[in-house]
């Protein structure tokens, strides 16, 4: 526990660190206001296929409804994010020289990688709920709150969620938005473990990253069979939340999966980091 | 000289008979005219319900107000969805001068004698709705209400009235929705080639209580951002 609270000091001592929180406070403040002063145009664009057939009363456009279309915007730029500092965690000891200081200490390499680990995925958390906070407070502020309606782009499909239920959910779906992006922190952080320096490991999982959502969305046959293999398939499954009904089975079939490849990322990480050679 | 008296005689009889066909028509839609030239206004609680496998929603509620010949407004506290085509009635919305109507038939419905008539915009810049209505001609009431209001889709109204301040409103519309998926966009709403788009079909119900008539509604509540002027429900 002391190394875990060790190395989160470490991790949050770095200026870098802060990058990601600055740049998602940016982000959502200035989509917000952008939102706020052009909310008629917006509410158009996004409603315009059910508004060709639907009268719309109230308050559409409020906090809720801004949070989930941010988180949906944002869920492919988190895990840039996320690895800037997941990808570095390991790497960076190796970069900087302290890598032998560091194992010669009486703490086991089992300890440290773990204390490690555990580090990456508070500072996924802290990004997440950092995301949810402002997205939600700035939200609500702005644009007060109402029931929240989710459109799914331009097709005719509408969930309509009561106000009383949103909180609730909202909540969920963070929760899943976090689980998700432990993956790639895991991801991240194997790569940390393999490389030397930070820079591979960051682009080396963004690259898995993209490459993966860009094939699981390709509309050919081919690649809808393949779409079930790559963990990014269900890493966007908080949406399922803001279903009716919540399909709990696909949640929790996806929760499962992320969670199997979360896991096995670690070991392998774990591994590679027990038998690291640091006498050459 | 013989042959161009012959058509234009045929020509004559041809526009008499179309101008009798559109007088013909016409006689059923002035008398439900007349029967509500004395509605003002009106303002109802309305309550909607959806059924449409696209659209998951619960009831909602509302208060709709009503002038004549075309304000209307909704207040709710929540959030309302309402039907843009068929949703609220409207007894001014055939005007004659707007609509080139035509008799499609005659028939018995439920032991009431019914007509069926078309109405086509005259013209088609300001709106190319078609509807279909289907009239009781022993009440003069529209019972059901048949709009085309652009390619592809389809919206059927069918009306059951009850008897409030000695009109005749509605108290329960029933609507079947028949509409194109709105146009796809973005990686995931990519159809593989040779795939259809699919229709969106449902039911919306919609009932009405507690009707208040010609309160007296002024102009002005219908000034504010959530009202509308119809042109193109019941």
């Amino acid at each position: 526990m002391k190394l875990f609270w060790l190395e989160t000091y470490k991790t949050f001592s770095r200026w870098r660190t802060y990058i990601s929180f600055g740049f998602i406070a940016l982000i959502v403040i200035l989509t917000e206001v952008v939102m706020k002063l052009s909310a008629d145009e917006i509410l158009y664009r996004m409603m315009r296929s059910f508004q060709q057939d639907f009268l719309i009363f109230g308050n559409v456009l409020n906090g809720w409804f801004i949070t989930a279309f941010i988180m949906n915007s944002l869920h492919i730029h988190i895990p840039f994010l996320i690895t800037l500092v997941a990808g570095d965690i390991v790497s960076s000891e190796a970069t900087s020289g302290t890598m032998r200081l560091l194992l010669i200490r009486p703490p086991s390499r089992s300890k440290i990688i773990t204390a490690k680990y555990l580090t990456a995925l508070f500072y996924t958390t802290g990004l997440v709920i950092f995301l949810a906070l402002i997205c939600i407070s700035f939200g609500l502020i702005l644009f007060g709150s109402g029931d929240l309606i989710i459109h799914y782009e331009t097709k005719f499909r509408i969930v309509f969620i009561p106000e009383a239920e949103v909180p609730v959910r909202m909540l969920l779906a963070f929760a899943a938005a976090i689980w998700s992006m432990t993956v790639v922190a895991s991801l991240a952080f194997l790569f940390s473990t393999l490389a030397e320096n930070s820079i591979g490991p960051i682009i080396g999982t963004m690259a898995v990253v993209i490459v993966f959502l860009v094939i699981g969305n390709f509309p050919f046959d081919f690649f809808r069979l393949v779409s079930p293999c790559l963990f990014t398939t269900y890493m966007i499954f908080w949406q399922r939340f803001f279903d009716d009904p919540i399909p709990w089975q696909e949640i929790g079939r996806s929760a499962m999966i992320l969670g199997f490849h979360s896991v096995g990322l670690f070991l392998m990480a774990f591994t590679v980091f027990n038998r690291k050679d640091i006498k050459s | 000289m013989r042959k161009i008296l012959l058509l234009a005689g045929i020509l004559f009889l041809l526009l008499s008979e179309l101008i009798q066909a559109q007088e013909d028509a016409f006689r059923y839609l002035d008398p439900i005219e007349r029967k509500y030239s004395e509605l003002k206004d009106y303002m109802v609680d309305v309550k909607v319900h959806f059924d449409i496998e696209t659209l998951k929603a619960p009831d909602m509620q509302a208060k709709l107000y009503f002038k004549a010949p075309d304000k209307m407004k909704v207040e709710s506290p929540k959030i309302f969805f309402f039907p843009k085509e068929g949703g609220y009635f409207n007894p001014s919305l055939f005007k004659k001068k707007e609509f080139e109507v035509k008799l499609l038939e005659r028939l018995i419905l439920d032991g009431k004698n019914v007509v069926r008539l078309k109405l086509t915009p005259t013209d088609t810049g300001i709106s190319n709705k078609v509807f279909v209505l289907t009239i009781d001609t022993d009440r003069n009431l529209i019972k059901e209400i048949k709009i085309s209001p652009s390619e592809g889709r389809e919206i059927k109204a069918a009306i059951e009235y009850g008897m409030f301040n000695g009109f005749e409103l509605p108290i329960r519309i029933d609507l079947q929705l028949d509409i194109p998926e709105g146009e796809p966009s973005g990686m995931r709403e990519f159809t593989q080639f040779g795939q259809r788009a699919k229709r969106i079909t449902g039911k919306v119900q919609i009932t009405y209580s507690n009707y208040k008539v010609n309160s007296g509604l002024s102009d002005e509540m219908f000034k504010e951002k959530d009202s509308h002027q119809s042109k193109s429900s019941p």
